[in-house]
């Protein structure tokens, strides 16, 4: 089975992140970047697929600037076999649908039995791309997936409900959305780095495609930083009966959480 | 290698696999190792599954070429990974970096290519956990002292004697075992030998309660009419000596790395803790005082760090390294100790309960300035160098 995996760098979940003067992005300075949390999930139940069937491969594709040969590299170590950067100008300020143009293009190329993504990623939260890549390809569209298996011909892909489960059948290509699982993604091993250092990691320019990249878009209009949490409060003063009143009171009619 | 070559001559920035096998250290510590450093520290272990975890992942042959079965990375990336895991738990940085540098770095460069497949392949690749047996009750700093004894008996040896203050000693597979053939030789009789657990007359004694790195074990070793065969001689029968001073160099930057780490854990719990607790109306991280001892903090760090690097580097180029690398150690011992004692002194009565880590890095810093060489056989070997001819 041939796989592809698509990922979004993001800056890393302990990175402050800070918004830059126009309010319309977030500083990039001192940003640790990351391959974004359900992405590494996705590429954990793909490389999970490949540990228990030898012949299948994984392949992962980033559209994103320079940078994001990091997380493809990642990837690599992790034990992916190839990955693909789409990159060009304005790659940055690409919208979720020309993104998923962009990949579109390269799945018509590689051919991959099932396309998997996270769910959604982790900075803008938007849940996009995925399922838009799945519309451009015309392909069935599975979401919170957190298993799948080849079976006679087709694909079983359990997708999380409340409290369970429903097992999906695909009977030919699809794009799986992917929801966190209960086997965290693995860390790269350090020989799976050094075999990854020695891959070359082909560009593809995001202008030849032949994507339309124009087309309905959405623009980031402004972007503040949440408003600063208010103190906590300390009662520590007084008969504990009287504490515990008062402490009810407050989280009844004050913090309206009971 | 990128911080001292060619053109750009000092350009200490990572390579990307430095920095990734720097990230991947650095959330296997965070997830795996920091949530129970203060369990494994209370509870005297570092589970075996940890252990076998980090060999799964290749650090506990890091440095060791691929075809030995280790990960194939270079000597800096090897301390970047340290000062990683030392941050979240310095009871595993020892484990890893006793077992790394002690064992599996001496058996690469000392060991016969049978013995590198029989011994060095498994350590390297994390199955089997190593152990280095120099110290003697009498014999710590002064090592050509140690009354073990080697005896020559047909085609082996037969061992006797006892080893102190072994790390990992109870649970290695692997001993590397010095011992005296010929006490009128002096140092010039100590001989190495491979000697694996379950070898009739070897048995672990006693194991000690320390201070501090708790959760690595520290046993005493006994070797009573032991015999091994001539196979397991590493080097010839009268370099145990020279390969156990060649060893402490190389373990010496793993233990300035360690240093540095526990000095980062310090740093990092002890700016946290500035910008949270607040007295006489402002946070304490407003007030001089508590800004100096960070900034001094911060500032030893770095320049062990970089003592670090360099020492790292220099043994990557293959140029002489020792001095070097006991200045790393002096000097990062030196500043995890300060770090220590402000890390506490900020935390001010919390910093003295176990409830908090600073007391842990407290207990932990001392070692650094003791064993794989103690801050005055550091000064010996400095001013050898300086003065000597």
């Amino acid at each position: 089975m041939k796989l592809l995996v698509c990922v979004k760098q993001v800056p890393d979940s302990t990175v402050r992140v800070k918004v830059a003067g126009d309010q319309k992005a977030i500083v990039p300075e001192g940003v640790t970047w990351a391959i974004s949390p359900y992405d590494e999930y996705a590429i954990e139940l793909a490389l999970e697929h490949k540990d228990a069937n030898p012949g299948t491969t994984v392949g992962v594709i980033t559209v994103g600037p320079p940078r994001a040969r990091d997380a493809l590299r990642q990837a690599l170590a992790m034990g992916c076999d190839d990955a693909t950067l789409v990159t060009g100008a304005d790659v940055e300020t690409l919208g979720g649908l020309a993104t998923a143009r962009a990949l579109a293009k390269v799945v018509d190329e590689v051919t991959p039995d099932l396309v998997l993504c996270g769910k959604q990623a982790s900075d803008d939260d938007q849940g996009f791309v995925g399922q838009a890549l799945a519309e451009t390809l015309g392909w069935p569209h599975v979401a919170i997936v957190t298993k799948f298996v080849a079976s006679d011909g087709g694909t079983e892909i359990w997708k999380e409900v409340e409290g369970g489960h429903e097992v999906w059948k695909a009977s030919g290509p699809a794009v799986l959305t992917v929801q966190k699982s209960q086997k965290d993604p693995r860390y790269p091993s350090l020989p799976g780095i050094m075999k990854a250092k020695k891959k070359e990691i082909p560009e593809k320019d995001l202008a030849s495609l032949g994507a339309d990249l124009g087309g309905p878009s959405v623009e980031i209009r402004a972007m503040e930083p949440p408003p600063a949490r208010k103190a906590g409060r300390v009662m520590k003063d007084g008969d504990p009966k009287a504490l515990a009143a008062e402490l009810a009171k407050l989280l009844r009619d004050e913090a309206r959480v009971l | 290698m990128t911080t001292v070559t060619g053109e750009a001559a000092f350009d200490l920035s990572l390579t990307e696999e430095q920095q990734l096998v720097q990230r991947t250290a650095r959330g296997f510590a965070a997830e795996r190792l920091l949530p129970r450093a203060a369990e494994f520290d209370q509870k005297g272990e570092v589970p075996t599954e940890i252990v076998r975890e980090l060999g799964s992942l290749g650090f506990m042959g890091i440095n060791i070429p691929d075809e030995w079965g280790g990960s194939g990375l270079d000597m800096v990336t090897y301390v970047l990974a340290l000062e990683e895991i030392n941050r979240a738990c310095a009871s595993t940085g020892v484990i890893m970096s006793s077992h790394v540098s002690l064992v599996c770095d001496p058996l690469l460069r000392f060991g016969s290519p049978e013995q590198k497949s029989r011994f060095l392949r498994p350590l390297a690749s994390g199955e089997q956990l190593g152990c280095f047996a120099l110290s003697e009750p009498g014999a710590g700093s002064d090592a050509a002292a140690m009354r073990s004894s080697a005896r020559r008996d047909g085609d082996g040896w037969v061992l006797n004697g006892t080893k102190n203050f072994i790390t990992n000693g109870a649970r290695a597979d692997v001993a590397l075992v010095f011992a005296q053939t010929d006490p009128a030789q002096k140092h010039r009789g100590i001989a190495a030998f491979i000697v694996e657990r379950g070898t009739p007359g070897f048995s672990v004694g006693k194991l000690e309660h320390k201070l501090g790195i708790r959760g690595s074990d520290t046993a005493q070793l006994i070797f009573q009419d032991c015999r091994v065969p001539d196979a397991h001689l590493l080097g010839a029968a009268d370099e145990g000596f020279k390969i156990a001073l060649a060893t402490l160099d190389g373990g010496r930057i793993s233990i300035a790395a360690q240093a540095v780490g526990i000095a980062r854990a310090c740093l990092e719990d002890s700016v946290g803790y500035a910008k949270e607790r607040e007295a006489f109306g402002q946070r304490i991280g407003d007030f001089q005082a508590i800004q100096w001892m960070i900034a001094d903090m911060a500032t030893g760090i770095d320049a062990a760090r970089l003592l670090t690097w360099r020492a790292a580097a220099m043994k990557d180029r293959g140029e002489r390294y020792g001095p070097d690398a006991a200045m790393a150690k002096l000097f990062a011992s030196d500043v995890v100790m300060k770090a220590a004692r402000d890390c506490i002194q900020i935390f001010g009565g919390y910093g003295y309960l176990t409830d908090f880590p600073a007391e842990r890095h407290y207990r932990d810093a001392k070692i650094t300035e003791i064993y794989e060489g103690t801050s005055e056989i550091m000064k010996l070997v400095i001013a050898e160098d300086m003065l000597g001819e």
